[in-house]
């Protein structure tokens, strides 16, 4: 799932200082799970600006509101109303969302109060990593499962590198060096004979080098 | 109907065992959740909305909600009885002794009720209040029926009883005493329209044997019946045996002990852990030296010149009582022996006195010589009749009779308006389900806190009260064992997206998923509050307390604590641990005006936004004070809490207010008074701070 992370209180300051009526608008799938624009996250973000606007003597107001998904105009246009009534949306959903909101309404001053940080999961509570980098041409059928694109710093397609070392990686002695990851599950699975065969460059057109990408699923088009 | 606010609607959810237990109903999770809390007043409202007799049921109570409460699984019940007692108690009796409950605008219809003990009281309290005029009927010179003339004093000093007829007279309800009812019908004939028949079970009854009426053979009753009305019975170097093993008998036993008896001893049919009477009385009377010889059945009054000798009794093995009453069991040959006495009282039943009935058989009996009555309504077969307590079940619990006291008032109510009285009666709630053993594995035994009582060998030579009832600290240690059975967290379905966290964070691993959304079954949730304040989809709530209400608590803690001149200060302080116990009171005396606190169970409980709340409305400091790691009730509540303390410490700085005006104490119960000190240190640092730039006033 998409994770993300609230931005520093100052950067949100700064941003929403020419407005005066703000709607903090969360987003109740990914950044809620993720901890960073859910319900409980808009209002602890809408008390701490509220804080910190009376600090400074001005009379800021900051409304809140959570849809269920802000990258749908559906969901968004629940809040039509509150999105007219202000002169800025703070949006707590992750990118999409925000541009989804600066979509559906062109003349509204749409503000991200996350960074949209990666893909990925929770491996314990409170604990989120990446997982995936959306490549657009997945290899995990010849990695044992383990992504060196999004989990190798250098995203080799032939790894170990030098830099691993003890099964770390020089990047960050916190990281699992991926290739090892990759090594010991193949051996795992008695597939090590495949690290035998040398990797070909990938298909990076599929990735961002190709610009924005779409899928169009004419069976579905209404 | 609204103006029977006296008997409370009940919730549709499944409630907790001790509630369905209680005939009456009683929220007990609620008042035992209240005085868990501090707040008293709130804990006696709720013991005393369904029943009009608290003061006299904390401390005669039979108690089946101990039975079957909950805690038991874990270690031992909660004292709930007690705890009833306690609230009682701490009750102010100037803020009235019913608050909140209504009296409606006054109604056509007098009612006549003959008997007031307890169900006969229920009846017409609940009928006062509807707006009818009640005379209520007594053959003795007070009130209480059974209370006044059965109880020992030692049990419930008149006292009581005094305390719950007084409002009851201020409602305006008749009291006719020393007036036996021989004529039902004369009643109806006198313009009463309803009569409710609530005569008790006053009659002894002996076996029929050899000598038993002889002078020095007495019946429990009568026995009681003196010695209550404080007739001066002279027992002194007396050998009293009673026959039977019921409450009872052990009323007998241990009044015939206060009254001089050199010895006592109980006998009857049933072995040890067969007897009927509830174990806690039996250690009572053990514990003053009473005797028991069990597994017996009685041949005959041994006696010589017509003085009693003793009782022929023979061994047996007693099973129980067949449907036609003889009781199931063989005799052992060879064991008849004489247990000596000189005073025989037999104590082995009871039964109503229902020689006033109409001759008719308007009003019918059942084949065990009780009045019948349709349980539902409590109607007899007779119209406009009614009739509730002992007289119909032989012989029951105090409560019962209330329950049945309330139930008869709906009846009569109905009747008198026209209306089936079947249907007005509430339905029987819904139980809770048993708990898991996995959730039991992770409950914290706690100690049941014992009630002191009056020492033994004072207890043996006076009628005084034997239980003393428990101090503050007692009763909220107690209160705390509570594991506020179904009035946990509930999951708003709608919000719920599944992140698990709930399943996560919970100490008892009671929620799960179904169908895609987070479940949390109520009747393993011990209602800790983590997930709710975790919940990072707000989709979960508190059945007992709600945001709101907690923020409108935060908005008065903030006021109250401004214009001391002192910086306000605001502290969420758990009562399980560092705001528990005997210090409570001091620590609160302790900490100055500018200094607020919200109890609640659980430093858990305290939501990031709570903090952050109470600084956007003003305070200039915060704190929570919680256990130390390792202590808390529910495991990691107070970690949790230190973690959202540091989160919110973290935000203050980027705010630029200051993390330094933020603290978490962690401290255990017998560090409770270190608070006020550890407080001061957090005044002073906030002090030098400046006051809150948020505050505008």
């Amino acid at each position: 799932m998409i994770k993300a992370k609230q931005k520093p209180i100052a950067e949100i300051k700064e941003m929403i200082a020419p407005y005066k009526k703000v709607l903090i608008l969360g987003c109740g799938t990914c950044v809620t799970i993720s901890f960073a624009g859910g319900e409980k996250e808009v209002g602890l973000l809408a008390s701490s600006l509220r804080i910190a606007s009376t600090m400074e003597g001005q009379d800021k107001t900051f409304a809140e509101a959570t849809v269920q998904r802000q990258c749908e105009w559906e969901f968004i246009d629940a809040v039509a109303d509150q999105i007219k009534g202000a002169d800025a949306v703070l949006s707590m959903a992750c990118g999409i969302g925000v541009q989804a909101l600066a979509e559906r309404y062109p003349d509204k001053v749409v503000l991200p109060a996350v960074n949209t940080t990666f893909l990925g999961m929770a491996v314990e509570h409170g604990v989120l990593v990446e997982r995936c980098r959306a490549c657009g041409d997945c290899i995990l059928g010849l990695t044992a499962g383990v992504c060196p694109i999004a989990r190798c710093a250098k995203n080799l397609l032939n790894g170990p590198c030098g830099g691993s070392q003890k099964g770390k990686c020089e990047v960050n002695p916190e990281l699992d060096c991926a290739w090892q990851l990759i090594y010991d599950r193949l051996g795992r699975l008695g597939q090590l004979d495949r690290l035998a065969k040398i990797m070909v460059p990938k298909d990076w057109s599929k990735d961002y080098d190709g610009g924005p990408r779409k899928i169009v699923r004419e069976d579905l088009k209404l | 109907m609204s103006e029977k606010s006296d008997l409370p609607t009940l919730p549709k959810e499944p409630l907790p065992p001790c509630v369905v237990a209680c005939p009456a109903h009683t929220d007990v999770r609620g008042y035992v959740n209240a005085i868990a809390r501090g707040d008293f007043e709130e804990a006696y409202r709720l013991a005393r909305e369904p029943n009009p007799l608290p003061y006299i049921c904390g401390k005669v109570c039979a108690h089946p909600c101990e039975t079957e409460c909950r805690r038991s699984n874990v270690d031992e019940p909660v004292a709930i009885c007690a705890l009833k007692r306690f609230a009682t108690e701490r009750h102010d009796l100037r803020k009235g002794h019913a608050p909140g409950l209504s009296v409606a605008e006054p109604k056509e219809g007098r009612v006549a009720i003959v008997g007031a003990g307890p169900g006969g009281l229920t009846a017409a309290h609940d009928l006062a209040r509807m707006g009818y005029k009640v005379t209520v009927f007594d053959a003795n010179s007070k009130p209480g029926g059974m209370l006044q003339v059965g109880i020992p004093l030692y049990r419930l000093p008149r006292e009581t009883i005094e305390i719950e007829v007084a409002p009851l007279k201020e409602l305006g309800i008749e009291f006719i005493t020393d007036r036996r009812i021989t004529n039902v019908d004369a009643l109806l004939a006198d313009g009463y329209k309803a009569v409710f028949l609530a005569v008790g079970s006053h009659l002894g009854r002996k076996l029929r044997l050899p000598n038993a009426d002889l002078p020095h053979v007495w019946l429990n009753l009568e026995f009681l019946r003196r010695a209550a009305l404080g007739e001066k019975i002279d027992l002194s170097g007396r050998h009293v045996l009673i026959l039977g093993g019921g409450n009872v008998a052990i009323d007998v036993a241990r009044v015939a002990l206060r009254l001089g008896a050199a010895e006592v001893a109980m006998t009857c049919l049933e072995s040890c852990t067969m007897q009927p009477a509830h174990p806690w009385e039996i250690a009572e009377a053990l514990d003053e030296g009473v005797q028991m010889f069990h597994d017996r059945t009685f041949k005959e009054i041994v006696a010589e010149n017509g003085k009693v000798k003793g009782v022929r009794c023979v061994k047996v093995n007693f099973r129980g009582f067949l449907p036609d009453g003889r009781p199931d069991m063989d005799e052992f040959p060879e064991t008849e022996h004489v247990l000596p006495a000189d005073l025989v009282i037999f104590a082995i039943g009871q039964a109503p006195d229902l020689s006033f009935l109409p001759q008719d058989g308007s009003v019918a009996q059942t084949p065990r010589r009780t009045i019948q009555v349709d349980p539902r309504t409590q109607a007899t077969t007779k119209p406009g009749v009614f009739a509730g307590g002992d007289a119909v079940t032989g012989v029951g619990f105090i409560i019962d009779a209330i329950a049945a006291g309330h139930r008869a008032a709906r009846s009569i109510d109905a009747y008198l308006r026209g209306i089936d009285p079947a249907t007005v009666q509430p339905p029987e709630p819904e139980k809770l389900d048993d708990l898991q053993q996995k959730t039991i594995s992770h409950v914290r035994p706690l100690k049941r806190e014992e009630m002191p009582k009056l020492q033994v060998k004072v207890r043996k030579t006076t009628f005084e009260e034997v239980d003393l009832g428990y101090t503050e600290a007692q009763a909220i240690r107690a209160a705390h064992r509570c594991l506020t059975c179904g009035a946990g967290a509930s999951v708003n379905t709608d919000k719920c997206i599944a992140c698990l966290t709930c399943v996560r964070v919970c100490p008892y691993e009671v929620p799960g998923l179904v169908r895609g959304t987070a479940n949390v079954p109520v009747d393993q949730c011990q209602a800790c509050g983590l997930c709710a304040a975790e919940c990072p989809a707000r989709a979960i709530t508190m059945k007992l307390y709600s945001d709101e209400d907690m923020i409108k608590e935060i908005r008065n803690a903030v006021r109250r604590a401004k214009g001391n001149g002192e910086p306000a200060i605001v502290g969420f302080t758990c009562r399980y641990c560092a705001y528990a116990g005997e210090d409570a009171d001091v620590v609160r005396a302790r900490l100055p005006k500018n200094v607020r606190t919200i109890d609640v169970l659980c430093s858990g409980k305290v939501d990031a936004l709570y903090l952050l709340k109470a600084f956007e409305l003003g305070a200039d400091g915060v704190f929570v004070a919680g256990c130390l790691d390792g202590e808390c009730h529910n495991h990691k509540g107070n970690v949790h809490a230190g973690q959202r303390v540091a989160h919110i410490k973290g935000l203050l700085d980027e705010i630029g207010l200051g993390s330094a005006r933020l603290e978490m104490f962690k401290m255990s119960p017998a560090q409770c008074a270190d608070m006020a000190a550890a407080v001061g240190t957090l005044t002073a640092k906030v002090k030098e701070l400046g006051p809150s730039p948020v505050r505008r006033d």
